[in-house]
């Protein structure tokens, strides 16, 4: 496994680090089985820099840790949740590029100012 | 070390059975157990099989650079007296691979059919490097490099049985499968060939997933693949690592989608290099299916005799091919240039190909080996250390032959008996090697063409080159039609070189 810049959650911390947060933060559920989440590794990396102070950015893998991905109803890898203040916002499945990550980051966050094309982005309800 | 910071979980010591759920993509867990324990750190426990003492823990606790079973060598991290097994060990990389992790404190094994052995005898050519029979291979290994290597023969299609009561004996914790045919021209002969192509990689790769996941699933597997798989498009796109970047992006119809993970079109150039393919597949799905963990390795045109082990002594060489089916082109040319044969370029003689010295190759598999993938993962690397075209080749193995050797090197463009473009962009990518598993090249192409040509004109190889001149020009078309092929003019390369170079190579990433 590679170093990275974006935060490890587990089972253990994912309540206080993830649902207590003061910040927004954005997970990417991911499996090491997975072509496009090892594929989404660095950009994963690349947010945590870009969004650093702002939203905090990690990864939980589904399957070391899998009471988070049972509670959250993860069906799919990669699955990105975006939550704050405890509560799912936006949710995607499947591998995306940086500028779609940002995208879908930035219109969850500030739906009103969003510039973004609706169409490279699709936006599904929280589910569990 | 490029691995220090790799945990249990990229181990092939650890042991998951029963522990996981194999899964694909977007496939939905069915049951979902509610009463799971989030006190837990992890629901993923592993047991060890070097350290049974451990019990269940977290397989993510401990990096190789904390674990004793773990020790340092020039090429990370490796696993102590880590048991190799190479299938194919009796060709020329297999045997020069074995004889370098032998040497390296691993406990090689091998498998071999002796196939390519007797291909090339039925093709009427012989290996101008002279080999002994495998006991003697084994024996001079013991002698005069101190090293046991654990040989069956076994042919893995046929024989599965055997493969995996082998397998079951030794428990390899790292599988080179070099076990494959690797020759365009001779898939092309006829139907025959073509089967038997196809039938040994395809089906012999097969079998070997199925003994896998039923006797060692957590040990990694390095398959050789070939740059062939993937062509040469005429856009000149980027010939990616087998996979994707989450960074290329479709566009159509004003949408767009990221092609992340997915394997990248693959454009075969013979019945040999489909087999490559469908083996890209097969791999693919046997690490979806079961948590293999694989590295597809796609390396590019071998060259080269050296590495320390196989020049210790005559009777640790590695076998050479120089005839049209088994002789990779500056293997060849140099053996041309040797005996007065001009080298011969296809056509235009402008394909542009990425290559590797064998002894660099070596150490990329090294390195390889010391980073296993993740449970699951199908990782691909591109295997290349620098990119020529066939005419830079053939000028560069002339201009050593001259101002080195004294001979009067001649360059001649034949017919080309392929179909393939032979004059193309190429920009392939090779950064995976270099940047994450540390791997720099240390073989100077030039240093290594002329130690070539010391060893082929030692009056036993020249020999056996002059006594098997009539295989080296090609006789095999891909249209089916039977002739040799045609001179169609004889080359003053220079100028056309260096303008050549300066206009089409680039090197990307090196």
């Amino acid at each position: 496994m590679s170093e990275c810049e974006c935060l490890r959650f587990t089972d253990k911390n994912f309540k206080q680090k993830v649902l207590e947060c003061d910040l927004p933060v954005f997970v990417d559920f991911w499996g090491s089985w997975c072509p496009p989440c090892k594929m989404v590794e660095p950009i994963m990396d690349e947010l945590a820099k870009h969004f650093d102070g702002k939203v905090i950015v990690g990864k939980l893998n589904v399957d070391q840790n899998q009471a988070t991905r049972s509670m959250l109803n993860i069906s799919g890898a990669p699955t990105f949740i975006l939550f704050k203040n405890g509560k799912a916002l936006a949710k995607i499945i499947g591998a995306r590029s940086k500028k779609q990550l940002l995208d879908f980051i930035e219109t969850a966050l500030n739906p009103q100012s969003s510039k973004t094309s609706k169409k490279t982005v699709s936006k599904e309800p929280e589910r569990s | 070390m490029h691995n220090t910071k790799y945990t249990c979980w990229n181990c092939p010591a650890i042991d998951l059975a029963g522990k996981v759920d194999f899964r694909a993509c977007g496939q939905s867990v069915k049951q979902f157990d509610k009463t799971l324990d989030s006190s837990q750190e992890t629901h993923i426990m592993a047991e060890c099989k070097r350290r049974p003492e451990l019990g269940l823990y977290d397989p993510t606790a401990i990096t190789f650079q904390e674990c004793p079973q773990w020790q340092e060598t020039p090429y990370g991290y490796i696993l102590k007296d880590m048991r190799v097994m190479i299938l194919g060990i009796d060709g020329y990389l297999g045997w020069t691979l074995a004889l370098w992790l032998a040497s390296l404190g691993c406990k090689v094994s091998g498998v071999d059919n002796y196939n390519r052995r007797n291909w090339v005898k039925e093709r009427g050519a012989h290996t101008i490097v002279p080999i002994t029979r495998m006991n003697e291979r084994l024996r001079a290994a013991k002698d005069v490099l101190g090293i046991n290597i654990n040989f069956r023969q076994i042919d893995i299609y046929t024989q599965r049985q055997r493969l995996k009561e082998f397998i079951e004996e030794v428990k390899p914790e790292s599988i080179v499968h070099y076990a494959e045919f690797a020759s365009a021209p001779f898939s092309m002969i006829d139907v025959e060939h073509a089967i038997e192509t196809q039938k040994n990689n395809v089906l012999g790769t097969l079998a070997l997933l199925f003994t896998m996941r039923d006797t060692v699933p957590e040990s990694s597997l390095l398959k050789l693949g070939t740059m062939g798989e993937y062509g040469t498009p005429l856009t000149g796109r980027p010939l990616f690592e087998g996979i994707f970047p989450a960074e290329a992006v479709l566009q159509w119809n004003d949408r767009e989608w990221s092609l992340g993970g997915e394997l990248t079109p693959r454009d075969p150039v013979s019945f040999y290099h489909v087999s490559k393919v469908q083996d890209t597949f097969n791999v693919y799905e046997a690490c979806k299916y079961w948590w293999l963990r694989s590295f597809d390795i796609m390396q590019g045109v071998i060259f080269g005799v050296h590495t320390d082990q196989v020049a210790a002594d005559p009777r640790l060489r590695t076998r050479l091919d120089i005839d049209e089916w088994f002789g990779t082109i500056i293997n060849r040319f140099v053996a041309q240039a040797v005996i007065g044969i001009p080298l011969t370029l296809y056509g235009l003689g402008k394909q542009i190909r990425g290559f590797i010295a064998l002894r660099d190759a070596m150490e990329c598999m090294t390195r390889l080996i010391c980073a296993p993938p993740e449970p699951g993962q199908y990782a691909v690397v591109n295997q290349i250390s620098g990119i020529h075209s066939a005419r830079q080749l053939a000028y560069t193995v002339a201009k050593v032959g001259k101002e080195h050797f004294n001979l009067p090197v001649q360059i001649q463009r034949v017919e080309n008996p392929r179909v393939e473009a032979d004059e193309h962009p190429f920009e392939a990518l090779y950064e995976k090697l270099p940047k994450r598993y540390g791997f720099e090249p240390k073989v100077n192409i030039e240093e290594e063409i002329s130690r070539m040509f010391e060893l082929f004109l030692t009056p036993e190889v020249k020999k056996r080159i002059e006594e098997r001149k009539q295989v080296i020009m090609p006789k095999t078309w891909w249209s089916g039609v039977k002739k040799e092929v045609e001179r169609l003019e004889l080359l003053d390369l220079k100028g056309e070189i260096e303008e050549d170079e300066r206009v089409r190579m680039f090197k990307v990433h090196g």
